[in-house]
């Protein structure tokens, strides 16, 4: 009668020890999942004004090879108070993240963001020109 | 071991038979109704309370046939109502047929003296609802106020029920004020008014914003709030009056359509706390494109009120706008 209880117990150690060592899926310092992608650009921008409105007067220019964003704003943005939205390949993250509102007033010096890939080995730096459109 | 088998299955059975106990069915007993007058309130308006605006209430009374009739109802304020202040001398039920609010009247026009308001039963009544509007007065700006509503029967009954403290907001409202391009063209957010070019050169010190509607085919600019400090090209040909030159922060807002200053279906509400939090530090001087049920926040240059201005409608051919505005003294 004891020997079956035994075999049992031993049968149900296994399987917890089996399980414990099920492979971690490796994560990055922001908690997300590093995957084997190596994709790395930027699919679709869009930029909303403090209202929560796009103030694209037309589409984003979107080019991966150059690393650019060429967006022109309507005429009377607050160009201080805006929302980037960026969306990005599978598994891709942005750095420095987007947090709330961003200050695109200086057009000289144009905001520059960093697409990292799923596998986090690939950095593409995209920068974003503001145009203002004329009254 | 058989022993302790026997020992469990009788405790089984005990718990069984005690679950089947709890779920006997206790048999509903008609609650006796409490034999006097009784009362109860309730307030109906939603939102801040503003001065000049109404605080709603509706005060129920009943008494049994048998005992008595209700022969009078009082609401006493804690601070004098500003005149408009009245207890409906009507108990309203809703008709079956549309849903309408259909008034009995059940005695003379409500008196007020003082803080007190009375509405005297002339009709036998042993049942009513009444309504209590109390018109916020300017006493009463920042202050909170209480409400002691009283029935009395002619078996000489009374009972009363306390409704409050409510906090009356710190802050102004003035609704629908038209602006127009060529003529009420210049916003006073002290005066909450707008003014057209000589008057406003009478009171250059309190313009804080220039209502204009340009249209260019390079550009959306149509209807615009400017500070009249803002860069030449947000306010294009205008030459201000003497004098007008303060810089207003601005921040243009959308989906925020106020239920004060709207009347429409949302249930929003700014109150004193929104105006009071707002950081506004980094916008700029000029709201441009701005549409009907849009909004915008505003600081003026003395850091003196903070507001938020609602548009209401806008009028493309006729070149004006509606506004309306909530502001807050600081």
């Amino acid at each position: 009668m004891r020997k079956p209880i035994n075999i049992l117990y031993i049968l149900l150690l296994m399987t917890f020890v089996v399980a414990a060592c099920k492979k971690d899926y490796p994560v990055d310092e922001d908690g997300l999942l590093i995957t084997a992608r190596q994709e790395c650009f930027v699919s679709s921008f869009e930029i909303l004004g403090p209202d929560f409105v796009t103030v694209r007067s037309k589409p984003a220019v979107i080019d991966t090879t150059a690393q650019t964003i060429t967006v022109e704003v309507q005429f009377g943005t607050d160009l201080k108070n805006l929302y980037p939205q960026f969306q990005l390949a599978s598994d891709c993250k942005l750095d420095p993240k987007v947090t709330g509102k961003t200050d695109f007033s200086n057009l000289a010096s144009p905001r520059v963001y960093t697409v990292v890939s799923g596998n986090r080995q690939i950095r593409k730096p995209y920068t974003i020109n503001i145009t203002v459109q004329p009254r | 071991m058989k022993r302790t088998f026997q020992y469990i299955h009788s405790v089984a059975i005990v718990a069984l038979l005690l679950t089947l106990a709890a779920c006997e069915k206790k048999d509903y007993a008609l609650p006796t109704p409490k034999d006097g007058l009784q009362n109860d309130a309730i307030k109906r308006s939603l939102g801040p309370n503003i001065v000049g605006q109404q605080i709603e209430f509706a005060y129920a009374m009943a008494i049994l046939p048998d005992k008595g009739k209700i022969s009078s109802a009082e609401v006493e304020a804690s601070i004098e109502g500003a005149p408009g202040t009245f207890l409906e001398h009507r108990s309203y039920y809703t008709s079956s047929t549309n849903g309408a609010d259909v008034g009995v009247v059940i005695g003379n026009p409500s008196t007020t003296d003082k803080n007190k308001t009375t509405v005297t039963f002339t009709k036998d009544t042993m049942a009513a609802t009444l309504r209590y509007y109390y018109v916020i007065p300017e006493a009463a700006r920042g202050q909170s106020v209480s409400f002691t509503f009283t029935a009395r029967s002619s078996n000489g009954q009374t009972v009363t029920y306390k409704l409050g403290p409510y906090q009356i907001s710190k802050m102004s409202m003035t609704r629908l004020i038209t602006v127009s391009d060529n003529n009420l063209a210049y916003f006073s957010i002290e005066d909450m008014k707008a003014y057209n070019a000589a008057d406003a050169a009478a009171n250059a010190a309190k313009i804080d914003l220039v209502y204009l509607y340009r249209t260019y085919t390079t550009s959306t600019f149509t209807h615009a709030l400017v500070s009249p400090a803002a860069d030449a090209q947000y306010r294009p040909d205008i030459t201000l009056p003497a004098g007008v030159n303060r810089s207003t922060l601005m921040r243009k807002v959308f989906n925020l359509q106020d239920y004060n200053l709207a009347q429409l279906q949302y249930g929003i509400y700014i109150d004193d706390k929104d105006l009071q939090e707002i950081d506004l530090s980094t916008s700029p001087n000029f709201a441009i494109n701005l549409k009907a049920e849009a909004g915008v926040w505003v600081e003026t240059a003395d850091k003196k009120y903070r507001a938020y201005i609602y548009v209401n409608s806008v009028n493309n051919a006729g070149k004006s706008a509606v506004i309306s505005i909530k502001r807050y003294a600081l």
